[in-house]
């Protein structure tokens, strides 16, 4: 049975994955981005507290200026305690910047360099304050070259403040743009990752679908299959009974009227030998031996057909040794009128039937006697060994994994051409005139059909006028 | 006593031809009256059941019977049954005389209580040899109920 392509499990597992994986990744990526998007939340806020107060600390500064000049120009000591207390803002204000900026250089070289302008102003201050207060003026304190300090001073702190801002400025717009573009890549990543998620989830529930609906019709495609096997097996077992049936008729209707046309033409023999010519004897001479012909091949039909099956017998240990002996025993005569040697040592014991093996052993020696040459004394040796798994590998019906004995019968008589070792073991096919040679050809076809029934084999290796052996490979009992 | 009559044999046989040849095996060692042929159970039976109210000589009764198995209308196996069966005729003994060698044949008809299972010979031969060796075990051999 073929089957269609089934996608296989695999790649469904694939797609699972690979969907897994995209959301894994699209939501490190969406936490990264937002993550950036807070990192540069929080920096603008810190860029806006710098810008803060910086602006706090030229207040200050102002605030400062502006009071030791109202006391000077008034003598009111408002003004005074105003620059007093300006100054201690001032002070707290720069720990805090310098802390602020503290991840940027130039804003803080530019904070210490406002801070030692500043402590040169106030130096000033301080110098012109108490010149006030012990002259009551500063007509005497003041000189162009003070006041063009006095001035540069000033200029440098703002300009040094508006760098700060400056660069404050540049930071957020720079911060500002980044956020922006974090901001507006988050909804396209986000969009992208969800996308091809939702694309390979798609995937996954289409190869799923499609795996299932697959197995489905693989399955009822087992199940045809399975159906047409059953109905296969039991047509074989209706042939098969067909075949025993065949068996039974071939072995009684068939034989009845061979029987009668037997049986007749011994009567009419017996009962006109006088009243019929030679030729008239001799047809019916014919007759008999045709018949007699006849019943010997379907009676060995018959036996083959048996052969291997069909028996009551069961399987037990079996001591080829008593075997052979026996069958030795029941050939007395034939082997006696031949003068025949037959040796055989320490054969195995296997598992099987009985009446089997005597069949096997049987129909061996009585081949190799047949086939004896007619002016010596015919020699058979029957000896065991282990197979070889070389000789094993040879045949592939059998298996490696097991272990088999080698069964080899030798004989010394008219051999055959090796060409014709394998018709030798086909059914009714003789070598020889069946004149020269009486029997139907079925022993050795019986023979082998039983040998292979428990998975051996026989095989045959001849040599014209030079004896025949007879292989045969048999696997050993099991342990149980 | 019928000491020195020779034994009446009874044979069911359906085939023509069988039943000619069994006959002119048994007429080489037996005369042709003591020899009766039936040609299926249903005909046995009958015979048997007019053995006992007729005249001897027309219907003798069997000293045995030779009842082949396949046979029309009332098979071997039936019949030898119904014999086994009957209060009178069990005693007579049953030969089954079939081209069966089959196993189940054999052991059903043994258990049944038939006498012996023979095989139908190939040869006319053979036929004769076998028929002479019923003759002689029955009538000399053993001792037949009487």
């Amino acid at each position: 049975m073929e089957f269609e392509q089934v996608p296989k499990l695999e790649k469904v597992k694939v797609y699972s994955i690979v969907t897994l994986i995209l959301v894994i990744f699209g939501s490190g990526v969406s936490i990264w981005v937002a993550n950036r998007i807070d990192f540069y939340t929080s920096a603008l806020v810190h860029t806006e507290e710098v810008l803060q107060r910086n602006n706090e600390l030229y207040a200050n500064i102002l605030e400062r200026e502006t009071s030791i000049r109202g006391y000077i120009l008034t003598g009111n000591e408002e003004f005074l305690a105003n620059y007093e207390s300006s100054k201690l803002t001032g002070k707290e204000i720069f720990p805090y910047l310098f802390q602020l900026t503290s991840d940027n250089e130039t804003q803080q070289k530019y904070l210490k360099e406002i801070q030692a302008h500043i402590q040169t102003r106030l130096e000033i201050f301080e110098q012109s304050k108490k010149y006030y207060q012990e002259n009551g003026d500063l007509v005497g304190f003041l000189s162009p070259e003070k006041i063009e300090n006095s001035i540069n001073g000033y200029r440098a702190i703002k300009g040094l403040i508006n760098k700060i801002n400056e660069e404050e400025s540049q930071l957020i717009i720079e911060r500002n743009k980044i956020l922006i573009n974090n901001i507006a890549a988050l909804p396209l990543i986000i969009g992208l990752i969800s996308f091809m998620s939702v694309l390979m989830g798609a995937l996954t529930l289409f190869s799923i679908f499609h795996f299932n609906k697959a197995t489905k019709i693989k399955d009822e495609k087992i199940r045809i299959s399975q159906e047409l096997l059953k109905d296969k097996i039991e047509q074989l077992n209706e042939s098969n009974d067909e075949l025993k049936q065949f068996a039974y008729i071939a072995s009684h209707d068939l034989q009845e009227p061979l029987r009668k046309i037997t049986s007749f033409s011994d009567l009419l023999k017996e009962q006109y030998q006088g009243k019929l010519d030679e030729e008239g004897n001799h047809y019916l001479a014919r007759i008999s031996a045709s018949a007699y012909r006849m019943r010997r091949l379907i009676t060995d039909l018959l036996e083959y057909s048996r052969a291997g099956r069909d028996s009551d017998e069961n399987v037990k240990k079996v001591f080829l040794d008593e075997v052979v002996n026996s069958v030795i025993d029941d050939m007395e005569v034939a082997i006696n009128e031949k003068n025949a040697i037959i040796t055989f040592q320490n054969l195995p014991v296997v598992d099987g039937k009985e009446t089997e093996f005597r069949q096997v052993f049987q129909n061996l020696l009585s081949n190799s006697l047949k086939f004896a040459k007619k002016e010596t004394i015919p020699q058979i040796t029957i000896s065991t060994a282990q197979a070889p798994q070389e000789l094993i590998k040879t045949y592939p019906q059998l298996d490696q994994s097991i272990g088999y004995f080698l069964i080899i019968l030798e004989d010394n008589g008219i051999g055959f051409d090796q060409s014709y070792a394998e018709r030798i073991f086909t059914i009714f096919q003789r070598l020889h005139g069946k004149n020269e040679f009486e029997g139907t050809g079925i022993g050795l076809s019986i023979t082998r059909k039983i040998i292979e029934n428990y998975g051996g084999v026989i095989s045959a290796e001849g040599i014209v006028a030079n004896g025949a052996t007879f292989k045969i490979v048999l696997p050993k009992p099991s342990i149980n | 006593m019928k000491n020195k009559k020779s034994i009446h044999i009874l044979i069911a046989e359906d085939d023509d031809d069988d039943k000619l040849l069994i006959l002119k095996a048994f007429e080489k060692c037996l005369p042709k009256e003591n020899v009766t042929c039936v040609s299926d159970g249903e005909d046995l039976i009958n015979y048997l059941s007019k053995t006992s109210s007729t005249d001897d000589s027309i219907y003798p009764v069997p000293d045995i019977i030779l009842l082949d198995l396949n046979m029309p209308r009332k098979d071997g196996k039936t019949t030898l049954q119904e014999i086994k069966s009957h209060e009178d005729y069990r005693k007579i003994p049953v030969i089954i005389f079939t081209t069966s060698n089959l196993k189940e044949d054999i052991q059903f008809t043994y258990k049944m209580g038939s006498s012996s299972f023979i095989t139908k010979p190939g040869t006319f031969e053979d036929l004769v040899k076998v028929t002479k060796e019923i003759k002689n075990y029955w009538s000399s051999t053993v001792k037949l109920p009487t």
